[in-house]
């Protein structure tokens, strides 16, 4: 090759990195808002919801859809790092992780904007809406007490059940307690239809299940003082937790793989009517309906086997949206997302990707299973706003145990036995960390 | 008695042989077809049918998937990264292995021996510094630090399997070529390049699938809806909770397409440089 040949290469290689660097970096217009999130399934009315918003203040709302939340993470991680987060973006990630971002001044406190007027705003969302992202005196995090995000929509965690088929077994209506509930299942199982279903193949799931039976077979003071460490798994109420997942074992009502069964796959058991119940989210609805519109069905709160104790279950903002403390258009950001939680708005974002919507006023406008989930926001409680937080190990090992008592290996009383003992190991551990970093002051 | 013993055994083998290959063929393939069939099914028949082959075909799916996955804009990106970043590629990682194996020049082997280091580095780890050193060099959200950031992947491997091959070429060729009046770059174009062509054909296909399946690092680097590769437009089809089945599998076959193309344009290179990568000259 001569000299001429190769800087025709050089030169046409330097003309092409010219014409592509061409599109680099815009300075992005002072006027615009920039919005970042992960949740695709609500992306298009997003991008109308920011069209409708122009048309009405003029103000210029870009909305950016990154996706898997993983993904989404990892650039939020690294904008945050190079300190150019967009001025709205979606929080996907554990409050500790929340917390950093706002101690590291990436988030602004919006407390002052929910207060105004007479605290309107706030009044109208879901008090349970606001909890993940509202951190209070003295909380375990280090973070100055106020609220951080904005909830667009709201998830709890229910039972549901398939009206044909409880029908086909006799059954008019859902049961009222765990003993008709486990009738039930019998009586299902009877005439060879699988009776509950749910992704218990992860742990969260078993983590959610267990401890709304917790909350309401020895109420939310003796829970908190178990995960405190005051009171053993061995006390006879715990036991009754474990009892529950025995019994409804021993009614052969679960269905086949439980232990092992994805979340997704639960769900298309359900959608597909290969189970008459199903433990599940609220997001479910759009799931069952996208594969099996005609399914019919409804929501209750797990049947309670106490009626002395409220049955609690999971649940809280669904996906929030957080303002950069940094941004230039705060007030701009804010005053959008203020108007994305008015009852009109919040009213088409339910009905569009069926998911319950943060603002209260919201809920005469939305379909009936919508409706009929955001009944029992008052019911909701969630880890996140706990006083208290279990171990991660022994929620494992409680994970574990109640494994073995769907598979018949282990009584309650053994699994209790073995929880606790798991708890009083952690227990000494943290103890003996504690002391090793006193001694280090 | 020992020729029938003899052929029954070798004929045993043989069909033991061929179950064992048919089936390791069948479970490649099946996802493959179960892809194609579920982009031809709605949504509600895709769990419900049993049978591969769907009773109703809609091949509205593939109209639907291009359009609201806006496939047209992104194909147009994947294949301009894919060309870009493999031309980079072939280039300047034909030249660095060219210099590792026939110049001397001082820390040559600490060079090389980075270069190969660098596969060890996983691609998630290096995001955040990537991330800032890109937004301080004003090529974030633009396709040329993307292309950059993907020729920078994809080299150390190509460096690699190029310096294997021109260490075992025949110092001969080159002596001849030098009589002939050629330079270092002549020799590296008209000699060690063609008959590098069955390791450059391996580097080109694992590249091209490479930058045509990724989408991690566009997602970091880019905003721009119009500058991000297909596999994006791949993404909307999955939500936080639910998946359109359906569109995703068009989707998918949409963007399979060109890579089985190049595949099969270039197989029999794939094959012979695999085959022959030690054998120059």
């Amino acid at each position: 090759m001569n000299k001429i040949s190769a800087g025709i290469i050089v030169f046409c290689l330097f003309i092409g990195l010219i014409i592509l660097n061409k599109d680099k970096v815009k300075e992005k217009s002072p006027d615009k808002v920039i919005l970042w999130h992960w949740l695709t399934d609500r992306d298009k009315v997003l991008q109308e919801l920011a069209r409708k918003y122009k048309e009405q203040t003029g103000v210029d709302v870009v909305v950016e859809l990154y996706a898997p939340a993983d993904s989404y993470v990892r650039k939020v991680t690294a904008a945050a790092q190079a300190k150019m987060l967009p001025d709205i973006y979606g929080n996907v990630d554990t409050k500790e992780t929340f917390a950093n971002y706002i101690r590291s001044g990436q988030v602004a406190d919006l407390t002052s904007y929910f207060q105004a007027d007479n605290q309107a705003w706030e009044a109208s969302l879901f008090p349970k809406a606001l909890e993940g992202n509202r951190f209070y005196e003295d909380n375990i995090y280090g973070v100055k007490p106020g609220i951080y995000g904005v909830p667009i929509d709201v998830t709890n965690m229910q039972l549901l059940y398939n009206k044909k088929l409880l029908a086909k077994a006799g059954f008019q209506n859902p049961p009222k307690d765990f003993a008709e509930f486990i009738g039930m299942l019998k009586a299902l199982k009877r005439i060879g239809i699988p009776g509950f279903v749910s992704g218990w193949g992860e742990l969260w799931l078993v983590d959610c299940f267990s401890s709304n039976y917790a909350f309401n077979i020895m109420g939310e003071a003796k829970v908190m003082a178990t995960l405190k460490g005051d009171v053993p798994y061995t006390d006879p109420d715990w036991v009754k937790v474990f009892m529950v997942f025995k019994e409804m074992k021993d009614s052969g009502g679960l269905a086949e793989g439980i232990i092992t069964k994805p979340n997704k796959y639960a769900e298309q058991d359900f959608a597909l009517e290969r189970a008459a119940f199903a433990f599940n989210g609220s997001w479910c609805v759009n799931v069952y309906y996208k594969m099996n519109p005609r399914l019919s069905y409804g929501v209750m709160l797990p049947p309670p086997v106490n009626d002395k104790f409220p049955m609690m279950i999971w649940g809280n903002g669904g996906s929030s949206f957080s303002v950069n403390y940094r941004s230039k258009v705060k007030e701009r950001a804010v005053d959008f997302l203020k108007w994305m939680t008015a009852k009109e708005q919040q009213a088409l974002l339910a009905k569009e990707t069926m998911n319950l919507p943060s603002n209260r006023e919201a809920v005469a406008d939305i379909p009936s299973v919508l409706s009929d989930f955001t009944m029992a926001m008052d019911a909701t409680t969630h880890p996140t706003v706990w006083k208290y937080n279990e171990n991660p190990i022994v929620v494992e090992r409680f994970y574990k145990g109640v494994q073995s008592i769907i598979l018949g290996d282990k009584t309650p009383e053994t699994v209790a036995q073995e929880v606790q003992e798991e708890k009083q190991k952690q227990i000494e551990r943290e103890k003996r960390i504690n002391n090793r970093k006193n001694r280090a002051k | 008695m020992k020729t029938t013993n003899y052929r029954a055994i070798n004929t045993f083998k043989s069909v033991a042989l061929h179950s064992f290959l048919i089936s390791v063929a069948l479970s490649c393939l099946f996802p493959l077809i179960w892809m194609v069939r579920s982009s031809l099914m709605d949504p509600e028949t895709i769990f419900t049918e049993k049978s591969l082959f769907p009773k109703a075909i809609r091949l509205v799916n593939y109209y639907n998937a291009w359009a609201e996955g806006n496939f047209g804009v992104y194909f147009l990106n994947s294949v301009l990264y894919t060309t870009a970043v493999v031309v980079g590629i072939v280039f300047i990682s034909s030249l660095a292995a060219y210099a590792f194996s026939r110049l001397s020049f001082p820390g040559k082997n600490i060079f090389f021996y980075m270069f190969v280091g660098a596969m060890m580095i996983p691609l998630p780890g290096s995001f955040v510094p990537l991330y800032v050193l890109m937004s301080k060099l004003g090529l974030l959200n633009s396709r040329l630090g993307y292309i950059l950031c993907m020729i920078n992947v994809g080299l150390p491997l190509s460096i690699l399997l190029l310096k294997t091959f021109f260490d075992k070429m025949p110092p001969d060729l080159e002596d001849a070529a030098r009589i002939d009046g050629c330079g270092r770059l002549g020799i590296w174009w008209h000699v060690a390049l063609p008959l590098a062509r069955p390791a450059l054909a391996v580097i080109v296909i694992f590249n091209s699938l490479n930058v045509w399946n990724e989408f991690i690092l566009a997602m970091l680097l880019l905003n721009d809806k119009a500058k991000m590769p297909l596999q994006l437009g791949i993404m909307t089809f999955q939500g936080a909770h639910s998946v359109d089945y359906h569109l995703l599998m068009a989707g998918l076959t949409i963007s399979s397409i060109p890579v089985i193309l190049i595949y099969l344009a270039m197989q029999k290179h794939i094959i012979k440089g695999l085959a022959s990568v030690g054998v120059v000259g």
